[in-house]
């Protein structure tokens, strides 16, 4: 460690050679790794938004559960207890007839007066059981299977497709955040080849003079850190000014998309980028670094 | 220090370079491997330093058996060697002094001693007014000082030097190879492979082993020259 640190200047002054020995090849693969760092900022604000999106559909995720008109208020009230027991039941609220009929005349706003050519309220009390959409069909046959229940309203449809949209999230982010970091790898792996290729003569004497792997290789380390912090760097101060613009152009014209608070975005995404960035230096240096060999 | 048994060498492209030789070389002695080009001489300095491996037999140097398998037995091993290469292998866009620091950075010195011990080498060799000049504006003979600077700063415990007289004038040379024995005194153990017999001839106290197409001879020469 004390070898280690008394030539850490050693260790930068080796990268920065390494860096100019061969710049117009590096000022390339920086650009590379911006612009990917880039995609991938966008790849998680995107995905920032929409689970934020998508957790207040899921929140809205609902069934509806019809009992017998026969049973008195304690029976339900026991059986609402028993459904909200089930896993993947969220939450169970007993909605009344009249909790019921002043739902439906907020529902129909302008035209609720059609309601009043009802003599009696025609809507009976139900419960109403929020679910996690991804298990639907096991609640469903589950709350079916109950003998006080005589009809599920499941609205499997409107649920089918939230859970779609969630799935197709989380499948098109991972498979970008896959791609982005596969590619980073073997764009900076090859360039820690280039500079060990040009270095290998250096490399070679370093090695017959008990040099170990890890004084030979840790310029190459930072070489690869460095370039992808300062990639990191850029490519959030670029995916700053992106939200900053999005979030005045959104705010205004799309209110209903439910943005999270700008601070806490900007700061989950750079946290991200910076974290992902020194990973993928750090990954891509050392697979370059495994084409050295030991003799 | 340096014992090889029945060892051969044979390249990859048939060359026999070493043929079944016995070899020991004890603490402090200085040796001398002379013998024509192609003789062997190179060939047998690379084995000691884990260069190459033996096809046959076995090397054991500081008490270590020169093996591919024991990586990291051979990098501590070479910690322990000054080499000087015939090709020198020099870092081309350093300074002399950048090289030779290069060389020690990985040993057990201090950040202070890395500096005094490539300065003080340097200094040895003649060098210290070229210290902050790039190797590629030496010439040959002053970059064949700075390697050998190099292999002297690391307070090796055995010094393998290729040819370090190769490209000097007498006087350099004379004075190089003084350098290079005057580590007896620390117990180290010197082997110079060279072709100028004419600057060993007075020679005393000392080893020479003479090679011929893989083969070794052995002369000790003692306090009698």
């Amino acid at each position: 460690m004390k070898n280690f640190i008394a030539n850490l200047d050693y260790f930068f002054k080796e990268a920065k050679r390494i860096i100019f020995l061969n710049k117009l090849s590096n000022i390339f693969t920086f650009l590379g790794a911006v612009l990917i760092l880039l995609i991938l900022a966008t790849v998680v604000t995107g995905w920032s938004i929409s689970s934020r999106l998508v957790r207040m559909l899921e929140e809205e995720a609902e069934i509806s559960a019809f009992f017998h008109e026969d049973m008195d208020e304690n029976e339900v009230f026991a059986l609402a207890e028993d459904l909200d027991k089930l896993d993947g039941v969220w939450n169970v609220r007993v909605v009344d007839e009249s909790e019921a009929y002043e739902r439906m005349e907020e529902i129909l706003a302008n035209d609720a007066g059609i309601l009043e050519l009802f003599d009696d309220n025609p809507f009976k009390a139900y419960i109403e059981i929020r679910i996690d959409p991804g298990q639907i069909d096991s609640i469903v046959e589950t709350v079916k299977d109950y003998k006080d229940i005589d009809y599920v309203r499941d609205n499997r449809g409107v649920l089918e497709s939230i859970n779609d949209i969630i799935k197709g999230i989380k499948t098109v982010g991972t498979l970008i955040i896959l791609a982005v970091s596969i590619t980073t790898i073997i764009i900076i792996s090859h360039m820690i080849r280039q500079g060990i290729y040009n270095n290998r003569e250096q490399i070679k004497t370093l090695g017959f003079l008990g040099a170990s792997r890890m004084f030979i290789g840790f310029p190459f380390i930072c070489v690869g850190l460095l370039i992808t912090v300062i990639a990191g760097v850029l490519a959030s101060l670029v995916m700053m000014l992106i939200i900053h613009n999005g979030y005045l152009a959104m705010g205004g014209s799309i209110p209903f998309i439910p943005l999270p608070p700008k601070g806490n975005l900007v700061t989950g995404v750079t946290l991200v980028i910076m974290g992902v960035s020194i990973i993928l230096g750090m990954a891509g240096s050392l697979f370059g670094l495994s084409s050295i060999k030991e003799h | 220090m340096i014992e090889a048994k029945e060892v051969s060498l044979r390249y990859r492209d048939g060359t026999l370079a070493l043929n079944n030789i016995n070899l020991t070389i004890g603490e402090g002695e200085i040796v001398y491997i002379t013998g024509p080009s192609g003789s062997g001489k190179t060939s047998l300095l690379k084995l000691i330093l884990g260069m190459e491996l033996p096809t046959s037999g076995t090397v054991k140097v500081m008490g270590k058996q020169i093996s591919g398998e024991k990586t990291e037995e051979l990098r501590s091993l070479r910690k322990k060697i000054g080499p000087v290469f015939q090709e020198l292998k020099l870092v081309p866009g350093r300074s002399a002094m950048e090289n030779v620091m290069m060389g020690i950075r990985f040993l057990d010195f201090s950040r202070q001693e890395i500096k005094k011990n490539a300065a003080d080498a340097l200094e040895k060799v003649g060098l210290s007014h070229k210290a902050h000049s790039m190797v590629e504006n030496l010439s040959w003979g002053e970059a064949q000082r700075v390697s050998i600077a190099r292999a002297i700063a690391r307070n090796p415990g055995l010094i393998l030097a290729d040819e370090p007289t190769g490209n000097l004038d007498h006087d350099n040379a004379i004075n190089i190879l003084n350098i290079l024995t005057s580590f007896r005194q620390k117990n180290t153990s010197v082997v110079v492979a060279t072709h100028a017999t004419h600057l060993i001839e007075n020679q005393k106290n000392i080893t020479i082993i003479r090679m011929n197409q893989g083969n070794i001879s052995i002369e000790k020469r003692g306090d009698e020259a």
